[in-house]
């Protein structure tokens, strides 16, 4: 198998070819990859289609709905999320990408939380799916750190200064998911029921108050 | 590595899109590069190094072009520089040379997808330098390759919250070389972050390696 340089210099040096020469329309760029990546007998496209539909269809925020609306009802279940999330989600048949070393953060009336990945753009994919553009963008990256609060009422989420704020920056492997508080006047829902309520947004933590009729 | 990538704490990048439809690809070319990275053949081209590729991209190109645009971009880099195709096949095409993985049906791509939790956690020979409670100080000047602790929170105290035990220490992986490291969750208050305009009760919490870590 062929080796990596490991070697930045080298890499700079591609990159600016790949400036140079390469289309500047993303389509074509990585329909040439594709093509590629064909040739050399690397991918099959019929799998790619197949892995586009599973993200599209299976693989979402239904999956990270699912295991909240289980935390909400099923104390046991909440406690092993706790205190292991990838056992937890595992045993929901929700393993995956990035579920490895996954870790549940629970929302209290005194505590908010909210996920970023600074440095590249780390999401729980297994449960929450692709992740939304906004979540990639340098906006959000740089600024949520240093003033989530403000970050927080662009998405509607007005906190007041005595609920506390914790960000979790994703710098290794860890992936976080929120655990949002379930609304109130929810007692005769079904499971089933309470995941329609969560949204992707409380799961990442830019949104916090959930509605009992979505 | 003070990079582009490093982008948490700077300023003037204006408001977050909160207004985004949401689903799951906003193009067809998001889909097919995200199909191609959980598809294809291992190409011994690791996790660490490729993110350093990426952090590599120039600039403007890292902060104008498109999140999957980027990712092609650093898969093209990453299979240039390791020999598996050349520049000129990028740009010209290549002749079909070898036979394309077996058809797998829907549900074995679901499959696929479930055995996809890698663990990085590894055994580590070393006794954890810090226990839960411990107050730490982090490194002040940071590691001129790939590195986890970003600028924003170098120099500056924190508290060990939870200690993850070994694993591969991202730094180390990104120059070939695997190597376990002790792994640590720190808090910071948000004001010794970023002073006074952050509330007192804030904090954030960030996964770093003991070799960022000194005791405070």
């Amino acid at each position: 198998m062929s080796k990596p340089s490991y070697d930045p210099k080298n890499i700079k040096k591609i990159h600016a070819h790949l400036h140079s020469h390469l289309p500047s329309d993303p389509a074509l760029r990585v329909k040439a990859l594709e093509t590629l990546l064909v040739n050399k007998g690397m991918v099959n496209p019929s799998n790619m289609d197949k892995w586009v539909e599973a993200y599209s269809e299976d693989v979402g925020p239904k999956r990270g709905a699912q295991v909240i609306a289980r935390a909400w009802t099923d104390p046991a279940f909440r406690a092993q999320l706790m205190s292991d999330a990838s056992a937890a989600v595992d045993a929901m048949g929700f393993s995956g990408p990035a579920s490895g070393h996954l870790q549940a953060v629970e929302n209290t009336d005194s505590l908010h939380n909210v996920v970023v990945c600074t440095l590249c753009s780390c999401y729980p994919f297994a449960l929450l799916g692709m992740a939304p553009n906004w979540y990639k963008t340098a906006a959000y990256r740089s600024r949520v750190v240093r003033e989530p609060r403000a970050v927080l009422a662009e998405f509607g989420v007005d906190l007041p200064a005595d609920v506390a704020v914790k960000v979790w920056d994703s710098t290794a492997e860890l992936r976080y998911i929120v655990i949002p508080q379930r609304p109130a006047h929810t007692e005769g829902l079904s499971v089933d029921e309470l995941a329609k309520l969560v949204t992707r947004n409380a799961m990442i933590g830019t949104d916090r108050d959930l509605k009992a009729g979505a | 590595m003070d990079g582009i990538h490093d982008l948490g704490g700077k300023l003037g990048y204006g408001a977050v899109d909160v207004n985004e439809p949401e689903q799951p690809f906003h193009n067809d070319y998001d889909g097919r590069m995200w199909a191609i990275s959980r598809t294809a053949r291992p190409t011994g081209i690791g996790i660490d190094w490729w993110r350093h590729v990426r952090e590599l991209i120039a600039r403007d190109d890292y902060l104008n072009r498109s999140y999957f645009d980027s990712w092609a971009q650093t898969e093209m880099a990453a299979l240039v520089d390791a020999g598996i195709c050349t520049l000129e096949e990028l740009l010209d095409g290549c002749k079909a040379s070898g036979d394309i993985p077996q058809a797998l049906t829907y549900v074995e791509i679901l499959a696929e997808n479930a055995r996809k939790a890698a663990n990085f956690g590894r055994p580590v020979s070393t006794k954890p330098l810090f226990s839960v409670g411990a107050n730490v100080v982090t490194d002040m000047q940071g590691h001129r390759g790939h590195t986890r602790l970003p600028e924003y929170a170098r120099g500056k105290p924190g508290r060990v919250i939870k200690h993850h035990g070994g694993h591969v220490f991202p730094d180390a992986a990104a120059r070939g070389d695997e190597v376990a490291g002790h792994l640590y969750t720190v808090a910071f208050c948000a004001r010794d972050l970023w002073g006074a305009d952050a509330n007192t009760l804030d904090e954030v919490m960030l996964e770093l390696w003991e070799d960022y870590l000194a005791p405070a």
